[in-house]
């Protein structure tokens, strides 16, 4: 008998009450300004929330954001002010240095400021390797809480996906919280 | 620990656990999710072949490969032979309690394959040679002067500096090159879905992603408990789980692993290493439905002044002491005295496991194991006998205050544990009774 079997048999054997699965419909109610939610959850957890205003450059107001940024790394045709195609590169490991990261998130949840990203560049890499990290956000795509996000989630046909709430952080060395661990230093997401 | 140090390992960790009261108090529903929570696991615990089967079939339609293994042992073997075959010298790890359990990193060591821990605290544990001290935050027992040393040592960092932040960003520096020039990454799951073959895994620093991005083979370790239905119980456990751990609103990355990058693999290892015997366990079945978040440690009044290195189980904690009797009651009896049954843990878990109860369930089966405490056993003899007795009873006590009068050695030794370490506090002159019946009480 291959393990595989003997694991299972081992389970059947033992399996003596069964339970049911409950309706999962928890009571909550929704968010009066979802925009508002997440901007403030998105603070609380360090990242920055910037809303484009009616008529602004979207390469102009990322580039006051980070004006020091050399390498930019970005798939998006809306984007002129990269210097990397995450597409092009052969190796992620070519996205090495990459100071500034552009991505684009497709929808946001209030309650905790996540923003779900299902891989949209050839290396997933740059989500996590840049610096500082910018995710555009259709500002009416902000979801209540992570019900409602996963149920939204099954529409994406995805190898890889991610929440991601902030910048990469820290408090391994006596609770101190530090920003910046292994991911992005700093997430500004833009709200459009 | 010192008496310094217990304080401040207290301190913070109630610290932590008044986080997660707050974040937790943010959701109307909280209630509710927990007893969800709970339900799903249960059902999907005594529905667990199926869900398995499900899980493997999805999976390997995404393009992953699914093993099985019985044991540690049989785990190790299967990592090893996929890391062999790979040619794969240098393997890059996110935290994962599973392969603690495997005692992975020692046997791949031994069979010459570097392996390097990403996650901050426990890259911190692996340069010292030592073990977690807790599930979430394993350094937490750390101060920062001695990463700070370690680092000077291990890491050439600047002499005497021990800011966080420069330790931090000089790991994230050593680390960052490891993650360039690893063979294979490792990480471990904090859910798998049945019907969708993905794999999920929570982190706040980006290391199990890092890692993933960029070596050409990915093996995941999972225990067979993990599974979830499908996507709407992930809704229920990603709002409890970061909650309940360190009191954020959500971890930074939660990343759902459905098919491998492209042109790479990805090894799925599915461990039972005695799950399935803990399901016919039905008084401790539940400890299976433990998603590791912490807040019973954090909580604990005995964890919080002891630490993790004083309970025998590499989990320490109330689910540790569960889980270390379920893997071994001969060995690891120890640790059920380490509860003072206020069932803080139950009030916290975000999936209702009974830890107190199952506690005190273990305490009840002592004798039978043959770990019953000799000296408790003729104390609590002692105690039965004057209990049924309320003449005796009450001549002794009138007796107590007497106590008070006893030369120290008589009262400070082996019999009365309550002496060790501390002041016993002075007998009343009179007892409850004799005030009651003098009608010195007052309603
Ligand atoms: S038993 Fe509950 S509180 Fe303790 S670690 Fe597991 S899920 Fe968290």
């Amino acid at each position: 008998m291959s393990s595989k079997d003997e694991i299972l048999a081992a389970i059947r054997r033992n399996i003596k009450t069964t339970y049911d699965l409950p309706e999962i419909k928890p009571e909550g109610d929704g968010y009066t300004d979802k925009i508002k939610q997440f901007t403030e959850v998105s603070r609380s957890v360090a990242a920055n929330v910037v809303v484009l205003q009616e008529g602004e450059d979207l390469n102009q107001c990322i580039r006051a954001l980070y004006p020091e940024a050399a390498t930019v790394a970005s798939n998006l045709p809306e984007i002129t002010i990269q210097t990397i195609d995450p597409d092009k590169v052969e190796t992620p490991h070519q996205l090495n240095g990459t100071m500034l990261g552009i991505v684009k998130g497709e929808f946001g949840v209030a309650e905790n400021g996540c923003v779900w990203i299902p891989q949209n560049v050839k290396e997933k890499a740059v989500y996590f390797i840049s610096e500082y990290l910018v995710i555009l956000l259709n500002k009416t795509n902000i979801v209540n809480n992570m019900h409602e996000a996963y149920e939204k989630l099954h529409t994406y046909d995805y190898g890889f996906g991610v929440f991601i709430s902030g910048p990469s952080k820290t408090a391994d060395i006596e609770q101190a919280l530090v920003v910046g661990a292994h991911g992005a230093k700093g997430v500004t997401t833009i709200l459009i | 620990m010192n008496l310094q140090q217990t304080q401040w390992h207290n301190a913070t960790l109630w610290m932590v656990r008044k986080k997660r009261d707050n974040l937790a108090m943010q959701i109307p529903e909280w209630e509710e999710l927990r007893r969800l929570a709970s339900q799903i696991k249960m059902h999907t615990l005594s529905h667990l072949d199926r869900y398995l089967v499900q899980f493997t079939d999805n999976a390997e339609a995404n393009g992953a490969i699914v093993h099985w293994a019985k044991d540690a042992d049989e785990h190790n073997a299967i990592v090893l032979d996929i890391l062999n075959r790979h040619k794969a010298r240098k393997l890059v790890k996110s935290k994962s309690m599973l392969t603690e359990e495997c005692h992975l990193n020692p046997f791949l060591e031994a069979n010459g394959i570097e392996v390097v821990e990403s996650d901050l605290g426990e890259r911190i544990l692996q340069l010292m040679h030592a073990a977690p001290s807790h599930i979430v935050m394993p350094a937490i027992h750390l101060k920062r002067q001695e990463v700070g040393k370690l680092f000077e040592d291990k890491l050439h960092t600047e002499k005497d500096n021990s800011d966080p932040t420069y330790l931090t960003r000089a790991a994230r520096q050593h680390l960052r090159n490891e993650f360039l020039t690893a063979d294979a990454s490792m990480t471990g799951a904090n859910f798998a879905v049945a019907d969708t073959g993905e794999i999920v895994v929570c982190t706040n620093e980006g290391n199990a992603d890092m890692g993933t991005s960029f070596a050409p083979l990915h093996i995941v370790s999972v225990g067979i408990e993990k599974m979830a239905p499908n996507h709407s119980a992930l809704g229920v456990f990603t709002r409890l789980l970061a909650r309940s751990a360190t009191g954020q609103p959500s971890t930074t990355y939660t990343s759902h692993y459905r098919k491998p990058r492209q042109g790479c693999e990805m090894h799925i290892v599915l461990v039972d290493n005695g799950r399935s015997k803990t399901l016919g366990n039905e008084a401790h079945q539940q400890a299976l439905k433990c998603i590791r978040c912490g807040a019973c440690m954090n909580t604990c009044p005995v964890y919080r002044r002891k630490g993790g290195y004083a309970y025998s189980y590499f989990i320490p904690g109330p689910i540790g002491i569960n889980l270390g009797m379920l893997k071994s009651p001969k060995k690891y009896a120890n640790n059920v005295s380490a509860c003072s049954l206020c069932y803080s843990c139950n009030q916290v878990c975000p999936v209702q496991v009974d830890l107190a109860d199952q506690i005190y369930s273990w305490r009840q089966q002592l004798d039978s194991i043959g770990k019953a405490n000799k000296i408790k056993k003729i104390i609590s003899t002692g105690l039965t006998c004057l209990f049924t007795r309320p003449r005796l009873y009450n001549n002794i006590l009138k007796l107590a205050p007497v106590i008070n009068h006893i030369p120290r050695f008589l009262i400070y030794n082996r019999l009365n544990g309550w002496g060790k370490g501390r002041e016993m506090p002075p007998f009343a002159k009179e007892s409850f009774t004799q005030m009651w019946k003098k009608g010195k009480v007052k309603k």
